[in-house]
């Protein structure tokens, strides 16, 4: 830790967040031995399938959002968008299967399970506003639709789903990041964190509490990962 | 640029009780089970390079 | 020892991970998989694309299903559609405000988009057509009667319309009635509509860059033309279509529990909305809390999934203790 006659706010935030995540946490070359097991690639799956959404949006709204329907490179692209959607979907959904099943907010790690469901939860209005850009028949019919709920919960004064230009921009800058900052949040407390370690098999708690170890058992001397 | 697959027709449906699915969804769904069950029993590579480090 | 002293000691003893570890490339694992998704994504586009069924306009509708138009404009007249007589964020209607108990959001927030639908949708744009001096005044008839008399008009117009049809022009023939003004004013409306002028005098009321399709969207939203196609394609709610997409296309299945709700009662009457966000957002906040709730976070334990997943970690564990120790 750095020494100043007076403490500065650059410093002090330094200091914290090097405590927190120093580099060999923040880019680690090693991961405990029980990681183990195809379950685990689907955090990475998902954050690759984010990548490809913003880098094949970035290119649609590079051209405006009129251009996908006039050109096959653009409805290429409208394509890649709309898959990587879906893929984005399908591994964050089994990702959080399987952290479900591991029960992986155990050990402090509460923090990283309500990130990660509140980016689920906001990923899905981030997709509703990106229906209904399509500027087709389907954001005419999902926007006329939705605009009940909307109403109904009394945002319909904020929020104007047939309101091309506003929903534009919360698809394109505001949802996304939010997202994306959610994301960032989620993995930098799992590289502070550390994955979760396994369930104890053993009945009994050891004498004090002790960190887990290899043989799910009793203690030994705790050390930092 | 056409699709090697036109999707651009009335979608088949699956009618249980009061639920109905369209046979993509069905897929979809039917494919996210097996890719979990998958995961978890399919076993995982351990090479013998990555030795156990304390 | 108490319950909840021991949870949480054995919630603490799994803080930090004491045993073994093996080399592991983060950075090569997110190329791969980046290379893996991007492939995916590229196979999934060219095997198959993704749909772009073209919008309905008014002009399209208006020469699709003029009869449904112009029923829909009369409605639009006497406030009796579904935009007129909405209430908020349109208009101090009530006809599709929802509420849960106490609870009146839709009310409290009040009118923020105020739409007129007689002016909107039918006198505003009347007036816009020029050269046209019978029609400018049966406007002025129109506007200038009484509210009596031209709730009278519409409503045998509208009574005239069920038995209207369309002729091999593109107009409509309705049966001859007491209508007033309405047998200059409707015709020439659909005329507008059918020229194409409609739809840009909806959007650009306000001013001349415009980007919200409020005006037009709810006009073809309160006719048939979006509903009939929606329907051919499995879209309306009671077909669970919220999950779906258009043609073929697999669409948004992380929503089966959202439209799951609207498929039984008490969720379709006519405060489902309000009533299936209340669910959701209950159901949503439980699932952040996860951790927390009793119960829901002890289901991994009971239905212990996780000796699958781990089985080479409990396996490499029992053989440790298994083998004899040296001394």
């Amino acid at each position: 830790m750095s020494v100043h006659a007076k403490r500065t706010w650059t410093g002090a935030v330094r200091d914290r967040a090097v405590s927190a995540l120093p580099p060999e946490k923040l880019l680690a070359d090693k991961q405990p031995s029980y990681v183990a097991s195809w379950i685990y690639v689907f955090g990475v799956l998902s954050l690759s399938s984010l990548a490809v959404i913003i880098l094949s949006g970035s290119i649609l709204a590079l051209k405006g959002p009129g251009w996908w329907h006039f050109t096959g490179v653009g409805h290429f692209f409208n394509s890649i968008h709309l898959w990587s959607v879906e893929l984005f979907f399908f591994f964050m959904v089994i990702h959080l299967w399987g952290k479900y099943w591991m029960a992986a907010w155990r050990g402090g790690r509460a923090r990283v399970w309500i990130t990660g469901a509140v980016t689920f939860l906001v990923a899905i209005p981030c997709a509703l506003t990106g229906y209904v850009s399509q500027q087709n028949f389907d954001s005419q019919w999902i926007s006329t639709q939705a605009k009940d709920a909307i109403n109904a919960s009394g945002l319909g004064a904020f929020f104007n789903l047939l309101n091309f230009g506003q929903m534009y921009s919360y698809h394109v800058l505001l949802l996304p990041a939010a997202v994306v900052a959610l994301v960032i949040a989620h993995v930098l407390l799992v590289r502070n964190h550390g994955v979760v370690p396994p369930f104890r098999l053993a009945d009994k708690l050891p004498a004090v509490a002790e960190p887990a170890t290899v043989d799910g058992g009793a203690a030994g001397p705790e050390a930092s990962s | 640029m056409a699709a090697i697959f036109n999707l651009n027709h009335h979608a088949s449906y699956v009618h249980w009780h009061f639920i109905q699915l369209s046979v993509s969804n069905v897929i979809v769904i039917v494919l996210m089970l097996i890719v979990f069950a998958a995961a978890i029993f399919l076993p995982f590579p351990h090479h013998r390079d990555s030795e156990e480090l304390s | 020892m108490t319950r909840r002293e021991r949870r949480r000691r054995e919630d603490e003893s799994y803080r930090t991970w004491n045993g073994s570890y093996r080399r592991y490339d983060l950075v090569k694992e997110a190329s791969i998989a980046f290379g893996v998704i991007l492939a995916l994504t590229v196979v999934l586009t060219i095997l198959f694309s993704s749909p772009d069924e073209h919008p309905s306009t008014v002009q399209s509708w208006s020469h699709g299903d003029p009869v449904d138009f112009v029923t829909t404009a009369a409605t639009e007249l006497d406030g009796s559609s579904t935009s007129g007589s909405y209430g908020p964020p349109y208009n101090h209607a009530s006809g599709s405000v929802q509420h849960a108990w106490f609870l009146h959001p839709q009310r409290w927030f009040g009118v923020s988009h105020p739409v007129n639908s007689a002016q909107d949708f039918v006198l505003a744009p009347l007036r816009a057509i020029t050269g046209q001096p019978a029609l400018q005044s049966a406007v002025s008839t129109y506007e200038t009667a009484s509210a009596n008399q031209q709730a009278a008009w519409t409503s045998a117009y509208e009574k005239g319309l069920n038995k209207a049809s369309a002729t091999s022009a593109g107009s409509i023939s309705v049966p001859t009635g007491n209508y007033g003004p309405l047998t200059t004013m409707m015709p020439a409306l659909l005329t507008f509509a059918q020229s194409g002028g409609l739809d840009g005098a909806l959007l650009t009321s306000k001013q001349f860059y415009q980007t919200d399709y409020t005006k037009p969207l709810l006009f073809m939203a309160d006719g048939g033309v979006l509903s009939n196609r929606a329907q051919a394609e499995h879209l309306l709610g009671s077909q669970w279509g919220i999950m779906n997409e258009t043609g073929s296309y697999p669409g948004q299945v992380w929503l089966w529990l959202y439209t799951f709700w609207y498929q039984i009662a008490p969720f379709q009457g006519a405060n489902a909305d309000i009533l299936v966000l209340l669910v959701m957002g209950a159901l949503s906040l439980a699932f952040m809390l996860v951790p927390f709730l009793p119960g829901i976070r002890d289901i991994p334990r009971w239905i212990p999934i996780y000796k699958l997943i781990w089985r080479v970690h409990y396996r490499a564990a029992s053989a440790r203790t298994a083998a004899p120790t040296s001394s």
